[in-house]
């Protein structure tokens, strides 16, 4: 059992290092190639990397205000994991540094935003946000380890060395010293959160000020950022500390405190369901044009299941049946499977909220007015009907009704016997997400472009003018951006180094061990 | 466009003023549009002799090369109208006072031959994927009462760009004494904010492409923009940068008209100082009912359709 479960670990991290590794590959290609090795156009000028930046600031804010809750505000509770929490916010700092970094057109030159200023660009405003944020974050996370770098440092190992190092001389393991440590940690949690606010909140100024735009334009945007960045970062606690931190604490204390993270990021999910509803139904009933086609795209345009099913199904209704359902709800793996699902689900937001908003042309026949698209962006109009044949899709449905059929069954099996509750979770949680698959294939259907991507093939049936579609309006739907390989690839890659210097930063790193608070 | 060989050549004044006065007097608009192209090739050599000399310099002498030619009124004397504005233009320059560059475009007269889009590709050398100005098309009505209204698309030069306060770098700005939307290709990072960031979609990025390969002469050698004699193949800036219309400033100040403006077979696109009420473009836009696009954003662009 144990070599078995040895195997498997040893194949996860070879499999991440080897997709880290391919992927580092890809970005010195990039860097050595520029940008022409993307998809990008000057249509859809931000894509993949861009969403992966406010993906990983996200992460990184959401997981600093967490720990915020500690070390301000005194939630004791989460004490425990309230290093964790700003070590995977600096972490993914910089993972969406790295993001932006591959992003620039001209990446020798990032340097020059410290020398060139422009003081009114929100962008250089944020620049100097992630800079205080970083120098915060450091410190707090140093003075909370301190005392036990200098404890760890005391051996001969190479661990020790490491903690010697970074206990920078530091010899003091006295209770003064660590009382001192916290109220300075107090106070950098002060000026930190206003900080941290405006790390994502910002980031989401970048889209809202952009009045070109109508779908970013607006007050809600920033606030929408920090919420979901409020979900992520409670989800990736939630996750992490079910299946690999807290190896230090008690089994009772630490299921108590995923179940009770799962809550938080149950409620945060839920604020913002509310203001995506808000954003939505409000734009919609609206009827500006260039806000009703962005809408449109996300929901019914080529990309339709990113928004269905990575972002709502994946990313919040399931997570939030897991963690309201007595079944799955008092089981921390079930919960944290929750949050693992939440942190996915949010790249689908982040995709959602930079590319369609880009691939509106902001005049009518922009793109067509100059045939300058390369051959894979403007072939992509017909790329659903390749990816997704009526076979495709008919096997697609079939599956998906076998199962919600077959679930149904087996859940009336199983009902009253407690010996399979975790059995009947999993079943009664498959079966939902058939039932709805199939339902919003159904919408899908009903509901604009379908001819193009489902049309089952009925032909001789324009179902343009069906019911959801006649209402948004009966224009074909374009994308002219699908990330290129590379693009994918040196996500990838960064990703996969991210986690790497996660888990690294984990094993060296004293970030959970019990010291007397 | 001759005005320019007698900047640097003031020995062929003579040749180059009678073959313009028989251009203007003698040849058709269109024939001369169709014209203009092959000379501006033959002169390629001298605008990048050219690219060394001070502006102001260069501005001065060919102002003395027009006043011979008094504005007729017709539509065969709209280019030399149109250069003696510049000329009023350039001598303000030149006293310090400050102009605002501008166009009018006739909507009536363009007829979609997209010459323009061809003349910038030309002159500026933009690569796959770039292209400073565009022709938009739309169709209005159904047969048998139907238009197709053709709508020559350059940057607007905002009197409030929203793309250049976006700008990290402040690599891209509103040049106080003319107006026009610049790029200092060496200070762009490349982050594109600017493109998301233009109502208009006049912003563009190079993503180091070319047409040809091996590139080809046309494309391998110096571009003029902003007089810098960029090659672009070699990988370095505008490779990686963002790229826009500058309403051919380096043509501008050699008192030559934008080459989208020079080319334009029917006339439609007019350039010069809108701050000029005597120029062609102030006086068209105070004659003819005219529109701006998106005029809801408070960008005030400096281009003006004219209906």
């Amino acid at each position: 059992m144990q070599q078995a479960q040895r195997f498997l670990k040893l194949t996860a991290w070879g499999a991440i290092g080897l997709v880290t590794l391919v992927g580092m590959g890809a970005v010195v290609i990039r860097a050595l190639n520029g940008l022409g090795v993307t998809n990008l156009n000057f249509i859809v000028p931000w894509g993949l990397w861009v969403a992966f930046y406010i993906y990983f600031i996200g992460l990184s804010a959401g997981s600093f205000l967490m720990s915020t809750m500690v070390y301000v505000f005194g939630f004791k509770k989460l004490e425990s994991i309230g290093r964790l929490a700003l070590f995977s916010a600096l972490i993914f700092l910089i993972a969406g540094m790295n993001f932006v970094l591959i992003d620039l057109g001209r990446m020798e030159r990032f340097w020059t935003v410290f020398v060139n200023r422009n003081l009114w660009s929100v962008l250089e405003i944020e620049i100097h946000f992630y800079v205080l944020y970083i120098v915060i974050l450091t410190l707090e996370l140093w003075l909370l380890m301190r005392r036990d770098l200098v404890v760890c440092g005391q051996g001969n190992d190479w661990k020790a060395r490491i903690c010697r190092i970074l206990a920078f001389g530091s010899k003091d393991v006295s209770d003064e010293s660590v009382a001192r440590d916290r109220r300075i940690v107090r106070v950098l949690g002060i000026i930190g959160l206003p900080v941290a606010i405006g790390v994502h909140g910002g980031t989401g100024a970048l889209f809202a000020v952009v009045k070109a735009r109508p779908m970013w334009y607006g007050p809600l945007f920033p606030i929408i950022f920090i919420v979901s960045a409020l979900a992520s970062g409670s989800a990736l606690l939630t996750f992490v500390l079910a299946f690999f931190a807290g190896k230090g604490m008690a089994k009772q204390e630490r299921d108590e405190l995923v179940l009770l993270l799962g809550k938080i990021t149950a409620g945060f999910l839920a604020f913002d369901l509310l203001l995506l509803w808000s954003e939505f139904s409000v734009g919609i009933y609206g009827n500006i044009p260039e806000d009703l086609e962005v809408m449109r795209l996300i929901l019914f345009g080529p990309f339709w299941w990113v928004f269905w099913f990575v972002q709502i199904i994946f990313g919040a209704f399931v997570p939030l049946l897991i963690i309201f359902l007595p079944a799955t709800g008092k089981n921390p793996k079930w919960v944290g499977l929750a949050g693992f699902m939440v942190v996915v689900g949010i790249i689908g937001v982040r995709l959602n909220i930079v590319i369609p908003a880009l691939s509106i042309p902001v005049l009518p026949g922009l793109d067509e007015a100059y045939t300058m698209l390369p051959a894979p962006t403007q072939a992509f109009t017909t790329y659903p009907p390749v990816i997704l044949t009526w076979l495709n899709r008919f096997a697609i449905l079939a599956a998906l009704g076998t199962f919600g059929i077959f679930g149904l069954i087996a859940l009336r099996r199983l009902r009253g016997q407690e010996a399979y509750r975790f059995q009947r979770g999993l079943v009664s949680i498959g079966t939902a997400v058939a039932v709805l698959a199939i339902a919003l294939f159904v919408l899908r259907w009903v509901g604009g472009t379908a001819v193009t991507t489902l049309g089952l093939g009925i032909s001789g049936l324009d179902l343009t003018q069906t019911p959801i579609g006649g209402i948004l309006g009966q224009t074909e739907l374009h994308s002219f951006y699908i990330p290129s390989p590379n693009e994918w690839l040196s996500s990838a890659g960064l990703i996969g180094m991210a986690i790497i210097m996660f888990a690294v930063g984990y094993m060296v790193l004293p970030l959970e061990s019990k010291e007397g608070h | 466009m001759n005005d320019t060989k007698t900047a640097s050549k003031p020995t062929s004044l003579s040749v180059q003023e009678s073959r313009r006065r028989f251009l203007s007097k003698f040849v058709s608009p269109v024939f001369g549009g169709l014209m203009a192209p092959a000379v501006e090739s033959m002169e390629q050599e001298t605008i990048m002799t050219l690219a060394e000399e001070p502006t102001t310099k260069v501005a001065a002498s060919p102002a003395k090369a027009t006043p011979g030619i008094s504005p007729i009124s017709g539509e065969s004397s709209v280019i030399d109208q149109m250069l003696a504005d510049l000329q009023r233009a350039l001598e303000k320059r030149e006293r310090g006072e400050k102009v605002r560059f501008g166009m009018a475009v006739d909507l009536r007269k363009c007829t979609g031959c997209r010459a323009c889009t061809v003349a910038c590709k030309a002159e500026n050398m933009t690569p796959p994927e770039v292209s400073y100005n565009v022709v938009l098309e739309e169709e209005i009505g159904t047969y048998p009462n139907v238009r197709r209204v053709f709508m020559y698309k350059p940057c607007f030069h905002c009197e409030n760009p929203p793309c250049t306060p976006v700008c990290p770098v402040g690599a891209t700005y509103k040049r106080e004494e003319d107006g026009i939307v610049v790029i200092d290709y060496d200070v762009c990072i490349g982050c594109r904010y600017c493109l998301t960031a233009c109502p208009y979609g006049s912003r563009f990025i190079d993503l180091g492409k070319t047409y040809t390969d091996p590139p080809q002469p046309y494309e391998s050698s110096a571009s003029p923009e902003y007089g810098e004699n960029r090659i672009r193949v070699e990988g370095g800036s505008p490779v990686g940068n963002a790229r826009k219309c500058h309403f051919c400033i380096h043509r501008v100040y050699r008192g030559m008209l934008p080459a989208c403006a020079e080319t334009c077979i029917g006339r439609a696109i007019h350039f010069g100082d809108l701050d000029d009420p005597e120029s062609v473009v102030a006086r068209l836009i105070a004659e003819r009912p005219s529109i701006r696009l998106k005029e809801e954003l408070g960008t005030e662009p400096n281009v003006y359709y004219l209906l």
